[in-house]
C-alpha cells in the first residue's frame, strides 16, 4: 500500500480509526489504573484517549457554538472537559469513546437507510446507443433527444422512456413498477428508463430522457416524501426546541443546589433528545424507501401516518377489481346458430362507440372461419391474430343509438336490435320466458347481458364480462384479516354488482353509482367516522381519490399526474400491493410510536437515575447512545418489511 | 448569476448535525438559499456563482466533519 492510498484509506475510515484508537487508549488507561499504582500514567493515557476521540467532536462543537446551535457535540465536549477539570479522567475518556462509537454506528446505519434511495438512482444507465446520421453512436443517456431512436440490446438496461418501434422482447420492469414477472413488449408498447431488456433487441423511440423520465420522477417524489416532516416529527421538533434549553436550565439549577459538577454534566449529556428526534424520521424514511423498491410511491410521512389509521378501503370496480377489459363471455342462440347471433349484433354495433360494442366486434371478428375451422368459439385476446385471419363485418345500412339502452340498425332488408330490457319494451318486442331466464342467469354471474333481435323476434343473448383480476379475492381477504372493511363502488346494476361482490368476497357494495355518487359515498363513510382509502385509476376516479383520506392510484407508471398527486401510487396495475402498502403504513405508525415510547422511557429512567445518583456520566452516555441506536435499528426493520 | 448545486452527505448521524451544516453553509458568502435534509442527506444550495463555488461548499461541509459527494 503506497502512502497515497494510505492517506485515502485514512480519510475514508477516519471516524472508525479515531473511535478504535480512542477505545484502545481508554482500555489501556483503565487497565493501567487497575494493575499498577501509577495513577499519573493512567490519567495521562485516559486524557489522551479523550483528546484523540474528542478532537473531531470538539471541532464540530466549535462550529455548533459559532452558528449558535446547542448541539449534543457541544454538550459532550463540555462534559468531557468538566470531568477532566475535576479529575474524573476515566469518566471523560469513557464519555468521549462511547459517544464517538455511538455516532459512528448511527452514521453507518443511517447511511444504509439513505442508500435504499441510492439504489434507485443507480438504476438508469449513463449511456445510450442511438442511430444518428445513419450510424450507431454511443451518447450520454441524458443527451438523447425526444423522438430519437435508441437501440437496446438484450441484457441491457433501457436508458430512456419511450415507445417500442422495432423488435420484440420481455422487459423486467421490477425496478420501476415492482412487477415480478417480465412484461412482453412489442411495437407500440411503452418502456421505462431503468428497466431491463431481457430477450431480444428493441428499437425505442424516445419520449423522455435525463431528468424527464418516470424513474427520475419517482426518485424526486420519493426524496420529497422522505424529506417532508410527518405530524409526529413536527410535534417533536417543537417540543425539542424547549426541551434542550430546559435540560440546560435543570443542569444549572442542579449544580447550584448540589454543587455536584458531575451530576449536572451527566444531566447535560443524557438530556439530549437523541432517540426522540431521530426515531420517527428513520421509521418513515425506511418505510418510504422500502415501498419505492416494491413499486409503491408514498407521498410522505403525513400521508403514511394517516394511512396507518385506515379502517375502510373502497375499491372502484371497473379497472380496479376487474381488468377493465370487457369481453364476450357467452353467446346463446334461440333458434339460430350462436355464431349468427354474434354476426348480427356485430353488424348493428359496428359504428357504435360503446365499450360493449367493442367487445362484441372483437368477438365477432375472431370467430374461427367456418371454411377452415368449424370449432366452437375459443376466446382469444385482441391483437394476437393477424388481420388476414379475422372476419370482416358488413356495414349496417343505417343505425340509431338509443343512449343507455342499445342500438337499432338495418342491413340488407333486416332490422336488427341489440339492447337491454328497456329498449325491447320500447320497441314492443316480447321476451320469451326462456330468454328472460337466461339473461337473469347471466346477470347473477356478474355479467352484462344484451338481447339480439332480428325482425321483431329475439334470436339470441350475448353476455359480456369484465374479468376479475385474479388477485382481487386474495387482496380483499388480506385486508379483512387486517381488520379493514372493504367496499366496492360501481356503476353496474344491482344484480351484476351483487354477483361481483360475492365473487370477490367484499363486505359491502354500492351499485348504480355515477362518478359524483362515488365521491358522495366516500364522504358518507367519513361521516360515519371511518378513515377511508379509495383505490382507483387516478384519472376517472380523481375526485373520489382526492376526497378519500388516502387516495391510492393504480397503474401510475406513465401517468405523471397520478405520480404527482395520489397519496399512494401503485406503479403497476398490481392489486396485490394494496394490502402490502396498507399494512406497511400500519407497521410504520406502530414503529413511530414504539420509537417515541422507547425514547421517552429512556430519558425518564436516566433522569431518575441521575437524580438518585445511580447513573454516572459514562453509564448515562452508554444508555443514551444505546437508545439512539435501538430506535434507528427498530426503524430500519421497515426496510425489510 | 444564480445557480443551484446539490451534494449528498451520507454520514449525518443526527438531525442537529444537519442543521449545523445548514447554518454553516448559509454563512458562506454568496449563498442565497440552502436546504439540508437529515433523512436523505441531500444538500441543495442556491448561490451566486460570482461569489462562491462548489469547492467552497465542499470545504464548508468538510469543516463540520462530514463527507460531501457531488450529486
Amino acid at each position: 500500500m503506497n502512502s497515497q492510498s494510505l492517506v485515502r484509506y485514512y480519510r475514508k475510515h477516519r471516524q472508525a480509526l479515531v473511535t478504535a484508537t480512542s477505545g484502545l487508549l481508554y482500555a489501556v488507561g483503565w487497565s493501567l489504573g487497575q494493575v499498577t499504582s501509577s495513577d499519573a500514567a493512567s490519567a495521562a493515557v485516559l486524557v489522551l484517549a479523550a483528546v484523540v476521540g474528542g478532537y473531531d467532536i470538539a471541532r464540530t462543537a466549535y462550529h455548533e457554538v459559532r452558528s449558535k446551535t446547542l448541539g449534543i457535540k457541544t454538550l459532550v465536549v463540555l462534559a468531557a472537559v468538566g470531568a477532566i477539570a475535576i479529575g474524573e479522567y476515566w469518566e471523560a475518556a469513557a464519555v468521549v469513546f462511547l459517544f464517538s462509537l455511538g455516532s459512528h454506528l448511527e452514521g453507518r446505519t443511517m447511511r444504509k437507510t439513505r442508500t435504499a434511495l441510492q439504489d434507485l438512482l443507480e438504476l438508469a444507465p449513463d449511456t445510450a446507443t442511438v442511430r444518428r446520421d445513419g450510424e450507431q453512436q454511443e451518447v450520454p443517456a441524458r443527451d438523447v433527444e425526444e423522438g430519437e431512436v435508441v437501440i437496446v440490446k438484450p441484457g441491457e438496461k433501457i436508458p430512456v422512456d419511450g415507445v417500442v418501434v422495432g423488435g420484440e422482447s420481455a422487459v423486467n420492469q421490477a425496478p420501476v413498477t415492482g412487477e415480478s414477472t417480465p412484461v412482453h413488449k412489442a411495437d407500440g408498447a411503452e418502456v421505462y428508463a431503468g428497466t431491463v431488456n431481457q430477450e431480444g433487441a428493441l428499437d425505442v423511440r424516445t419520449t423522455g430522457a435525463g431528468s424527464d423520465t418516470t424513474l427520475q420522477r419517482i426518485i424526486r417524489r420519493v426524496e420529497a416524501a422522505q424529506e417532508a416532516q410527518s405530524p409526529t416529527e413536527s410535534i417533536i421538533d417543537r417540543f425539542a426546541k424547549y426541551y434542550t434549553p430546559g435540560v440546560l436550565a435543570l443542569a444549572v439549577v442542579a449544580y447550584a443546589v448540589t454543587q455536584n459538577a458531575i451530576l449536572s454534566l451527566t444531566l447535560l449529556v443524557i438530556g439530549c433528545p437523541g432517540a426522540l428526534v431521530i426515531g420517527p424520521p428513520v421509521s418513515i424514511v425506511s418505510a418510504i424507501g422500502n415501498a419505492a423498491r416494491s413499486g409503491v410511491l408514498l407521498k410522505g410521512g403525513e400521508h403514511l401516518e394517516r394511512a396507518g389509521k385506515l379502517d375502510l378501503v373502497a375499491f372502484d370496480k371497473t379497472g380496479t377489481l376487474t381488468r377493465g377489459e370487457t369481453a364476450v363471455a357467452g353467446v346463446e342462440g334461440f333458434g339460430v346458430e350462436d355464431d349468427d347471433v354474434l354476426e348480427l349484433a356485430a353488424i348493428a354495433e359496428k359504428k357504435s362507440e360503446h365499450h360493449l360494442a367493442d367487445a362484441i366486434l372483437d368477438a365477432a371478428r375472431q370467430r374461427p372461419r367456418p371454411a377452415t375451422d368449424g370449432g366452437t368459439t375459443a376466446q382469444q385476446t385482441a391483437g394476437t391474430i393477424p388481420d388476414a385471419d379475422t372476419r370482416s363485418i358488413p356495414d349496417p345500412d343505417d343505425f340509431d343509438v338509443v343512449a343507455g339502452k342499445g342500438v337499432v340498425a338495418h342491413q340488407g332488408g333486416r332490422e336488427i336490435i341489440v339492447g337491454n330490457r328497456a329498449l325491447l319494451a320500447e320497441q314492443d318486442v316480447e321476451i320469451p320466458v326462456d330468454v328472460a331466464a337466461s339473461v337473469r342467469d347471466r346477470e347473477q354471474r356478474g355479467e352484462t347481458a344484451v338481447h339480439v333481435v332480428r325482425d321483431g323476434t329475439i334470436v339470441g343473448v350475448i353476455a359480456m364480462r369484465d374479468e376479475l383480476r385474479e388477485a382481487a379475492p386474495g387482496v380483499v381477504a388480506a385486508l379483512q384479516d387486517a381488520g379493514i372493511e372493504t367496499v366496492m363502488l360501481t356503476g353496474d346494476n344491482e344484480r351484476t354488482a351483487t354477483a361481483v361482490a360475492d365473487e370477490v368476497g367484499i363486505d359491502e357494495y354500492r351499485a348504480a353509482l355515477l362518478p359524483e355518487d362515488k365521491q358522495a359515498a366516500i364522504e358518507g363513510f367519513q361521516d360515519d367516522g371511518h378513515i377511508v382509502a379509495m383505490v382507483g385509476d387516478g384519472i376517472n376516479d380523481a375526485p373520489s381519490l382526492a376526497t378519500a383520506d388516502v387516495g391510492i392510484a393504480m397503474g401510475a407508471a406513465g401517468t405523471d399526474t397520478a405520480i404527482e398527486t395520489a397519496d399512494m401510487a401503485l406503479m403497476a396495475d398490481d392489486l396485490d400491493r394494496i394490502p402490502y402498502a396498507v399494512l406497511l403504513s400500519k407497521a410504520t405508525r406502530w414503529n413511530v410510536l414504539e420509537n417515541v415510547a422507547l425514547a421517552v422511557l429512556t430519558v425518564t429512567v436516566l433522569l431518575a437515575g441521575v437524580l438518585t445518583s445511580y447513573v454516572t456520566l459514562a453509564s448515562g452516555m452508554l444508555v443514551h447512545e444505546a437508545s439512539v441506536l435501538a430506535v434507528i435499528l427498530n426503524g430500519m426493520r421497515l426496510l425489510r418489511y | 448569476m444564480s445557480d443551484t448545486i446539490q451534494f449528498r452527505v451520507q454520514d449525518f448521524d443526527c438531525p442537529t448535525c444537519a442543521s449545523t451544516v445548514e447554518r454553516a453553509l448559509a454563512n458562506v458568502d454568496g449563498v442565497e438559499d440552502v436546504e439540508v435534509h437529515f433523512t436523505t442527506g441531500r444538500v441543495e444550495i442556491d448561490y451566486d456563482d460570482s461569489l462562491a463555488d462548489d469547492e467552497t461548499f465542499a470545504q464548508a461541509i468538510e469543516n463540520q466533519g462530514y463527507t460531501p459527494q457531488r450529486a
